[in-house]
């Protein structure tokens, strides 16, 4: 795949508000005409998928304490370094930063997280995070138009 | 880790290891320079999908317990619908056996390759993480990343999607690949088997700590192929059970310091699971690529050096796409995808080879099909008493070591078994206390 500016959603939209990535993802898409290249369950997926992007937007749920639909840029950076406690999953700083020494990775990659609410078995998102959704479309867009200037 | 203490007496405490999934703690403790005591404590809580089962209909075991796993769900698929169909007493038909055997080559060959070059590899290069790896050998990190590929295809081609694959069912499939999807997978795996056999004299020419352990192997064996999918349990000393007897042979005890049932064989004690086990019981039947591989790497018909098992699998990864290459080359579209499996009371038990160990299920239903009772083992519930047997025999080779390499030494010999602790409910922190 060859797309310039790819959008990508991580999450389950069977698990509730862990959809909330996918949602946004879609959204952005339509409105913007990056390629959407998710869902996304596991971040090593993105590999491959985002090769030759120019700019890669990531949304993703979170789960911080911060009040449900709260929309926020995730610091990648601060997030790659994190200890993981798995055998099998890599997280997405780590994946980012793979990419990146394979030189393989979009050359600019932006995450926005999404505050959840539940992720209870189940589709549908809580009405906070569907609330959410336009919102962090928006930051996306604003976020993704930023990043292919800068690129 | 006290960092007071003098080396003769001292504790480790390894927190949050690495590349290991799941939650819980290693305690270990050394007085007077001797080791006293290596505790696994395991504290995630259980998952109970046991229970969850019971009352469900006996078609849903595939699905549900595909979600023990997001690595291998297909062997807890194909588990499943072995004991479901051991129950209802339903044949098979060849055509379906074969794509079933596909599809889990697939896992293999993904769950292998992750294992292998992301999680394993990186400790015989003392690299924190793949990363690092590949800032050291990218080209190695990019064919392993290529081999996962592959295995992710196979996946979505026959199950529908790489993680969590949707198109399985109790009797077969919901709906058979079409032939020119599964012939173009030719391709792909021809290329992936000259990456499994680059990876087997990669990974052959590490350098390996000098570590002989003990074990009682268990796996499947077959009479006719390397097993995956289908066959009976035998045991490096002598068994040779159907699943449903191995179960009942099977003791698992709860102990305090684990949330996990702990496994023993009845009258003899711990035992291992997994590509060790399966290849000291089996090497004569794998492929001839395989075959020739496993020679070339100097394995011979056992390998008992735990810390060897990357080799072990960079085998099994040959294996499974020269496997997976000769099935969907012959492969003929089952006609129905599936067989209508009909309730049966009574008890069923299934045995598959999940990539890290042997897992069986069992299964009681009623006349309507409904789950009285349901049992799970899986591989990483059986090795854990061997994994801390290996624990213990590497911290006395090295108990000259400092607190650091040490540490680094148990998390090495953790990672040898590919623990799941997903699967299993539980693991791991490390502590190793000398005083």
């Amino acid at each position: 795949m060859n797309h310039r500016v790819v959008v990508a959603g991580l999450g389950n939209d069977y698990r509730g508000d862990d959809g909330a990535g996918p949602a946004v993802a879609r959204l952005v898409a339509a409105s913007t005409g990056a390629v959407d290249i998710g869902p996304i369950a596991e971040p090593l997926d993105l590999l491959g998928k985002w090769d030759g992007a120019c700019v890669a937007v990531l949304v993703d749920a979170m789960r911080t304490g911060a009040p449900p639909g709260t929309v926020c840029v995730v610091d990648i950076e601060t997030e790659s370094s994190r200890q993981t406690t798995s055998t099998h999953a890599i997280g997405l700083g780590r994946v980012v930063r793979l990419a990146s020494v394979l030189g393989t990775g979009p050359r600019r990659v932006v995450v926005l997280g999404v505050e959840g609410a539940d992720f209870a078995d189940g589709q549908g998102l809580s009405d906070a995070v569907v609330r959410a959704v336009p919102r962090a479309a928006a930051t996306a867009a604003e976020l993704l138009f930023a990043a292919g200037l800068q690129s | 880790m006290a960092p007071d203490l003098p080396i003769q007496d001292r504790q480790l405490d390894m927190h949050g290891i690495s590349r290991v999934e799941g939650e819980g703690s290693l305690h270990v403790r050394i007085r007077d320079g001797a080791l006293e005591n290596v505790e696994l404590e395991i504290f995630e809580p259980p998952r109970f999908f046991e229970a969850l089962l019971r009352g469900r209909g006996f078609e849903e075991p595939p699905d549900i317990t595909a979600r023990i796993c997001g690595i291998c769900p297909v062997a807890y698929q194909m588990t499943a619908c072995a004991a479901i169909e051991d129950c209802c007493a339903t044949e098979i038909p060849e055509s379906i056996s074969r794509l079933r055997r596909l599809l889990y080559c697939g896992e293999w060959i993904q769950s292998h390759a992750l294992h292998v070059y992301l999680l394993h590899a990186p400790d015989f290069f003392s690299c924190a993480d793949a990363v690092e790896l590949a800032m050291v050998d990218r080209g190695a990190v990019e064919r392993g990343l290529r081999l996962k590929k592959v295995g992710n295809l196979l996946m979505e081609t026959v199950g529908g999607r790489a993680i969590h694959p949707v198109n399985v069912r109790t009797g077969g499939f919901y709906r058979a690949p079409e032939l020119g999807s599964i012939r173009a997978l030719a391709d792909p795996l021809r290329a992936a088997l000259n990456d499994a056999l680059e990876t087997v004299t990669w990974v052959a020419s590490f350098d390996f700590p000098d570590v002989e352990g003990e074990y009682r192997f268990v796996s499947l064996v077959h009479p006719d192929h390397y097993p995956i999918e289908s066959g009976r349990i035998a045991s490096s000393d002598g068994l040779d059970l159907s699943p449903a007897e191995f179960a009942d042979l099977v003791v698992e005890e709860h102990v305090a310091r684990s949330t996990a049932l702990q496994a023993r064989i009845s009258g003899r004690d711990t035992y291992l699971t997994g590509p060790l086990a399966r290849y000291a019981l089996n090497q004569e039947r794998l492929t001839p690529r395989a075959k020739e591989a496993a020679a070339t790497a100097g394995l011979g018909e056992r390998c008992t050096n735990p810390f060897r098992s990357i080799v072990v699998r960079a085998v099994e990864l040959v294996f499974a796409c020269e496997e997976a290459l000769r099935l969907a080359e012959g492969y003929v579209e089952p006609e129905p995808p599936s067989v209508v499996v009909e309730p049966k009371p009574g008890t069923g038990s299934g045995a598959t080879e999940a990539p890290r160990g042997l897992l069986l299920q069992r299964y009681e239903i009623d006349e309507q099909g409904t789950i009285l009772s349901a049992r799970i083992m899986p591989p990483t519930s059986q090795n854990q008493l061997t994994i801390e047997s290996d624990l213990r025999r590497v911290i006395e080779d090295g108990i000259a070591l400092d607190d650091a390499a040490l540490t680094a030494r148990c998390e090495l010999a953790i990672r040898n078994h590919d623990p799941c602790i997903s699967c299993a409910a539980h693991f791991l922190d490390v502590e190793i206390e000398r005083s």
